[in-house]
């Protein structure tokens, strides 16, 4: 087992060589200077010098060649100096400790509603194949998938403000300071993003435990008399789990994604909402390092779910 | 449509005739009695204060706005409005009268010499900095030389504004002279934005005249306690500001709330309480909830909406293609297509809240600005025949912002009314607006959507300075007419005030026909406080200062 680990956390460096050479190169390619964001600030636009250009570039450590700049950027890394934003002068270590606490949070209440949700309505369809709970509950699953999380967010915070003069809080208040006011701003894009998330695992539960039920291990346990409750719970969901994991790998990917607009949507000052302007103000060095961040994240998410395939499946055997 | 247009109550040539070799203070009592009355019998006003009589002292004042810097050197660009909070101008516009009048801050008092080519100030004594260090003008001559004639490689961005300076010096401790090359009617007005505030001199040395990455002491009402990048400022009372009246609050916390829904959210929820700028749907709710909130529309002189004619590129370098544009495109139609947005305002050449600007009844009724486009119509078509243009013009490259007012309102609103009146077709280039300030800058484009025509302070002459004089910082439609420079140095140096109303006439009427760009118009602010929230006269307000907080108090 700790030598597939070490396997793939090795495989797993590769991978984030290629996000930070991805990004990197992204950002310098494509059009879009951070000095012309600056530059239109506070005072509105105004055109700068070549010489007073050169300096403000010295100054970001731009006029280094790209490839200096991007082995500069690794050496920071593994030294846990992840820089400071351009736009701030804020260190981004900083930044991503202060609002990082926000996103997990969110991230993970998302995940709980996910399975809360996701799991029983999928296995209830399966389950009750064709009946009108199953019907009812693919007109809901559908509904949740086709709708936009961020829409549904805006209509919230709109609905909220409009009936009860009260909208979530736009400043951080973390769990350990003040809980209320914590939930408060949290749990709507956690529940919007857990929803979105749960219609995607209601979908890829039903059809795999519908798929497992017609087994014929299934068949013989059943033949075997086995209570209902016994073949379901031991042998058709867990055998069922395999696919609902790497789909659900994806789908934490799409969540991290998704993060980002329900961030912006309930104005959630997280790390979504940083890398939104971060952005729009071609703040480099940090889309760079939140990047990474996001990368990393799912490549440990992807990690955790391929080993959690041992548990479910004593098959698969990592020697 | 509603078009408010408060014009000037202020006629400043006057006033500075009167202030000279007098102290500001009595001149500002005699001349305030012919203002509006707010409360005006319990307020001094040759000082800062509150309109209402008796405020309430306490409490901290959630404000939501942009509250995020990219560095902190006001005069290098950065936000003003939050960093403005900490220091002081050498004179104010009076939140009491609704920023109608000039009066001190730093300066006790000032004259201008009878040519106007020299102002001298005499500064207050006995302030100090937030670190102790005592004001003197050595301050001041620091702070605006750097400005004025700024060291190698700093941006400096009001460095145009004070173009016509000479020099300045310290005459003495507390005395300080500027020297013009020829004579500014508006130069008072120039130190009144909350940009023009006074750095230490010791600030500046200690840091090589560059103060970007350090949150330099000021003397004003209130001191910088913490900052947490794009989240919040927070600023506690200076307890030992010069001013003993001042500030009636204990503290502010400027939140940073980018969005201006989001704003106006938080302000009709109570999470802040005031916003200088909300959006206008919740403005719109705001009117509705008259028991929790307040709101009106600040008239803009700052902002406005145009779309940038490349004058350097054909065909757009024939001043009749430029003319037949601004005749047959309606104003009307974009103002109403844009209405779900942002209030623009009809107006020509200049801000609608300018005490120069063209009265609407009159401005309904011109070439060009009027609805009924017949005749301009009829003339544009003409105008673009003798251009051997009568077919229209293909493949203009139209250059707008992504974000969605311009990329899907106005844009496509323009590009509509220029196809379909003179038979130009335009291919709409959305890119981001860090993208878009690049274009601008190169020149790249054959017509650009924008918002960067305007001027620093009320008086057009600077802005116009910057933005149609031939080499212009801010003329990004790279309009130049020798005419249009000649008559513009005249309308700036010229004192006479009905004088210089007639010059403005002129150059709108050479605008008119010569149309560097396409004004669609300026547009007002949509401030929102909590019902409790007093001392800042909004609804007596003649333009969108954004400006400072010391005045606010609560009414708890």
């Amino acid at each position: 087992m700790s030598k597939y680990l070490a396997q793939r956390l090795l495989i797993a460096v590769p991978t984030l060589l290629g996000v930070t050479l991805l990004i990197f190169i992204a950002m310098r390619v494509l059009p879009g200077d951070p000095l012309s964001a600056i530059s239109g600030e506070g005072g509105g636009t105004y055109v700068l010098s070549q010489e007073q250009l050169q300096a403000a570039r010295a100054s970001l450590g731009l006029d280094r060649p790209y490839v200096v700049q991007y082995l500069d950027w690794l050496r920071d890394i593994l030294r846990g100096d992840l820089g400071k934003s351009f736009w701030r002068g804020e260190p981004i270590r900083e930044l991503i400790f202060r609002r990082a606490p926000i996103t997990g949070q969110i991230a993970l209440m998302a995940i709980i509603i996910s399975g809360v949700i996701g799991l029983p309505v999928g296995l209830i369809g399966a389950l009750w194949r064709n009946s009108w709970t199953d019907y009812a509950f693919r007109l809901v699953v559908t509904l949740f998938l086709a709708i936009p999380s961020f829409w549904v967010g805006l209509m919230i915070v709109l609905s909220l403000v409009l009936a009860f003069t009260w909208r979530p809080p736009l400043t951080i208040v973390y769990l350990w300071d003040d809980p209320i006011r914590n939930l408060q701003m949290t749990a709507g894009p956690a529940l919007i993003l857990g929803v979105a998330l749960a219609a995607m695992m209601a979908r890829i539960t039903r059809s795999s435990v519908l798929e497992v039920l017609g087994e014929d291990y299934v068949r013989t346990a059943r033949a075997k008399g086995l209570r209902e409750r016994t073949v379901v719970w031991r042998h058709a969901l867990v055998n069922a789990m395999l696919p609902i994991l790497t789909v659900s790998g994806t789908a934490f990917g799409a969540l991290l994604g998704g993060s980002v607009a329900v961030e912006r949507a309930f104005g959630v000052p997280g790390l979504g909402l940083a890398l939104v302007f971060a952005i729009a103000e071609r703040d480099w060095m940090l889309i760079q390092n939140l990047v990474l961040l996001y990368g990393v994240i799912f490549v440990l998410i992807n990690l955790a779910i391929d080993v959690s395939y041992g548990w479910f499946d004593p098959r698969i055997r990592y020697q | 449509m509603e078009q408010p247009h408060p014009g000037r109550k202020v006629n400043r040539r006057r006033f500075l005739k009167t202030a000279a070799g007098t102290t500001a203070g009595a001149a500002l009592t005699a001349w305030s009695l012919k203002g509006p009355a707010l409360a005006r019998a319990a307020v001094r006003t040759d000082r800062a204060r509150a309109a209402e009589p008796n405020p309430k002292r306490g409490g901290v004042l959630k404000w939501a706005g942009p509250a995020e810097v990219a560095h902190f050197d006001v005069h290098q660009g950065a936000f003003r409005f939050i960093l403005g909070q900490m220091h002081n101008n050498l004179v104010r516009f009076n939140p009491a009268d609704g920023l109608k009048t000039i009066i001190p801050d730093l300066a006790e008092s000032w004259k201008a010499s009878p040519d106007g080519k020299t102002y001298t100030f005499k500064l207050r004594d006995g302030v100090k900095f937030h670190d102790g260090t005592a004001f003197s003008s050595a301050d001041v001559v620091a702070t605006f030389s750097r400005i004025i004639f700024p060291p190698s490689g700093m941006a400096s961005i009001y460095k145009d504004q004070f173009a016509a300076v000479e020099k300045l010096d310290a005459v003495d401790r507390l005395t300080v002279r500027f020297v013009l090359k020829e004579s500014r009617p508006y130069f008072l007005e120039l130190f009144t934005p909350s940009s023009m505030i006074i750095y230490s001199k010791k600030a500046l040395d200690e840091n090589n005249q560059d103060l970007r990455k350090v949150i330099a002491p000021g003397t004003g009402a209130f001191m910088f306690k913490e900052r947490k990048a794009a989240e919040k400022w927070v600023m506690v009372r200076n307890p030992n500001y010069w001013d003993p009246e001042i500030p009636y609050l204990d503290g502010i916390e400027m939140l940073h709330i980018p969005a201006w829904t989001d704003r106006g959210t938080a302000v009709l929820t109570g999470q802040a309480d005031y916003s200088p700028n909300v959006s206008l749907e919740t403005y719109q709710e705001g009117l509705k909830r008259k028991d929790i909130v307040g709101t009106v529309r600040y008239p803009g002189e700052f902002n406005s909406y145009q779309v940038h004619i490349n004058n350097d590129r054909k065909p757009f370098n024939d001043p009749r293609v430029r003319r037949a544009i601004n005749l047959a495109v309606s104003r009307q139609n974009l103002i109403k297509a844009f209405g779900t947005q942002e209030p623009i305002v009809l107006t020509r050449w200049m801000s609608h809240a300018s005490e120069f600007a063209t009265p609407l009844a009159e401005l309904e009724k011109l070439p060009g600005y009027r609805a009924d486009k017949a005749a301009d119509l009829a003339e544009a078509k003409k105008l673009m025949a003798a251009a051997g243009l009568a077919d229209g013009v293909k493949n203009v490259d139209f250059v707008s912002a992504s974000v969605a007012p311009h990329a899907e309102i106005l844009a496509p609103a323009f590009q509509d009314e220029l196809r379909r009146t003179l038979g130009i077709e335009t291919k709409i280039r959305v890119m981001e607006r860090a993208l878009l300030i690049e274009e601008l800058k190169k020149g790249t484009f054959d017509m650009m959507v924008q918002t960067e025509y305007r001027s620093p302070i009320g008086d057009p002459g600077p802005g116009w300075e910057m933005c149609l004089k031939t080499g212009g910082s801010l003329n990004f439609s790279r309009y130049s007419s020798p005419e249009f420079d000649r008559l513009l140095k005249q309308v700036n140096s010229e004192t006479d005030k009905g004088k210089r109303k007639r010059l403005f006439a002129q150059g709108m009427a050479l605008l008119d026909q010569t149309a560097p760009l396409y004004l669609i118009g300026f547009t007002d602010h949509l401030p929102m406080w909590r019902t409790n929230v007093k001392g800042h006269a909004s609804e007596g307000r003649v333009f969108s200062e954004l400006g400072r907080v010391d005045t606010f108090w609560l009414d708890r």
